[in-house]
């Protein structure tokens, strides 16, 4: 029975979970009321996925250096292991990838972008509601916010376009970087101007090879961005149904948040896998110095 | 979407988290991998290496243990030899000796056998004549016919 109240609590209920919590400056200083996000302009942070990234960089970082005092050559165990099983699968991709120039930087870098996004989507699979109602608890206990529902909370930092797209830009900094480094301004310059079509139609040249280098960060930040972000509504969508006062709903609702849940891990790795992927890709191309 | 600085802070610790991974940990674990495939390598070269010198070392074994039989065989044979010649020499002193034995026992028995005779011979003579007195009375006295007793006697 679709009451009006009804329809508003789950337009709400979307709304709360897809709103970050967002600190910025406003005419009366600065402030982390999301309401007043219009009045931020750019310079405004979202804490929570900004909080997040960083604490599972420091995850990251954590995981692989506590091992390190005790590495050993002889049987390596437990954490080592694992933490020498990503390093060689990444070693190998970068490897397979990068066959002619070498570059000290492109594996770290592809095991970073790996561990850190694979971390940060993992956070999708915890159930949408703990970690906001946890922290809207928090806020409402420390008088923050009045109620736990005002506090505004997104655990899963890659749903957010400013940290796929601020990964992306990193990477896109560094393509052209390189290919400047690489191939040297005039190289570079000429690369983007003077093909497909020779030297005769360089305007259209610069269109397409434009676009074309644009279009690398941009759809490497989006891709992440648009499959994280679908498997996360699909989440809230399927929580939803745990609002209806109805068990067989409910059950059919738990039933099908395992059945996403499972099938989102691969989402997961693959995602984190593709941007790695795509990150040593492009950086291997802009290495590459044979004319065209 | 709403795109603010949250962008720029998130490329800011990429590059951060990026350079530590570059600084701190990529190299380690690569060092370590690297140093683990070497260890491997030269463990398996050193085994490849063993092996051959087992494979020499039986090669050597098997020789010498050949030469060992052999040498042992002659030694054998030597010994053989030496024992026999020890025996035939041992066996011809003996049959030496034997006959030497012999011959003095034969000797001895004939010295013996002569006594003997000689004493026979006496008594004989001496049992006929003190027959032959007894007969004849003093006809015959011993002191006479010393002759023709001892003539008697050679006779017997």
């Amino acid at each position: 029975m679709a009451t009006e109240s009804s329809e508003i609590t789950t337009t709400g209920y979307i709304e709360h979970h897809l709103t970050n919590l967002i600190c910025g400056k406003t005419e009366k200083g600065w402030t982390c009321d999301p309401y007043l996000a219009d009045q931020m302009g750019f310079w405004s942070f979202h804490v929570d996925s900004l909080g997040w990234s960083v604490f599972l960089g420091l995850v990251f970082i954590g995981l692989f250096r506590m091992g390190i005092p005790k590495l050993s050559t002889e049987a390596p165990s437990g954490i080592q292991n694992f933490v020498e099983m990503c390093v060689e699968f990444v070693n190998e991709n970068v490897q397979s990838i990068f066959t002619s120039a070498k570059n000290p930087i492109i594996g770290p870098m592809a095991l970073t972008v790996l561990v850190w996004v694979f971390l940060m989507n993992l956070m999708d699979l915890v159930p949408v509601d703990y970690l906001p109602t946890l922290a809207g608890n928090i806020a409402a206990f420390t008088g923050l916010v009045e109620e736990p529902g005002d506090a505004y909370f997104k655990v899963v930092p890659t749903t957010d376009p400013n940290i796929t797209l601020g990964m992306a830009l990193a990477v896109f900094v560094l393509i052209i970087f390189y290919s400047i480094k690489m191939k040297g301004l005039k190289g570079f310059v000429a690369e983007l101007t003077l093909h497909p079509f020779g030297k005769y139609l360089i305007p259209v040249n610069f269109v397409l090879e434009f676009v074309n280098l644009i279009a690398k960060p941009i759809s490497l930040g989006l891709r992440l961005f648009g499959n994280l972000y679908a498997g996360e509504m699909i989440f809230i969508l399927i929580a939803l149904m745990l609002v209806f006062n109805s068990i067989a709903i409910g059950l059919l609702g738990v039933g099908l948040h395992i059945i996403w849940a499972l099938f989102h891990i691969l989402i997961l790795a693959l995602q984190a896998f593709i941007f790695m992927v795509l990150t040593i890709v492009y950086l291997a191309m802009a290495h590459e110095t044979e004319d065209h | 979407m709403n795109i603010n600085a949250t962008l720029l802070g998130q490329t800011l610790a990429f590059v951060l988290f990026v350079a530590i991974c570059w600084r701190y940990v990529w190299p380690p674990i690569i060092a370590i991998m690297e140093e683990r495939e070497k260890r491997i390598s030269d463990g398996l070269e050193a085994a490849k290496k063993a092996n051959d010198s087992l494979e020499e070392a039986k090669l050597n074994y098997e020789a010498e243990l050949d030469k060992a039989k052999s040498e042992s065989a002659d030694i054998v044979e030597k010994a053989n030899q030496r024992a026999s010649q020890i025996i035939s020499e041992a066996k011809t002193k003996a049959e030496a000796e034997a006959e030497k034995i012999i011959a003095s026992a034969n000797k001895n028995l004939e010295a013996e056998i002569n006594k003997t005779k000689e004493a026979l011979r006496k008594d004989v003579s001496e049992i006929i004549v003190s027959t032959t007195e007894k007969i004849l009375g003093d006809e015959i006295s011993h002191e006479k016919h010393e002759k023709i007793i001892s003539e008697a006697a050679q006779k017997i």
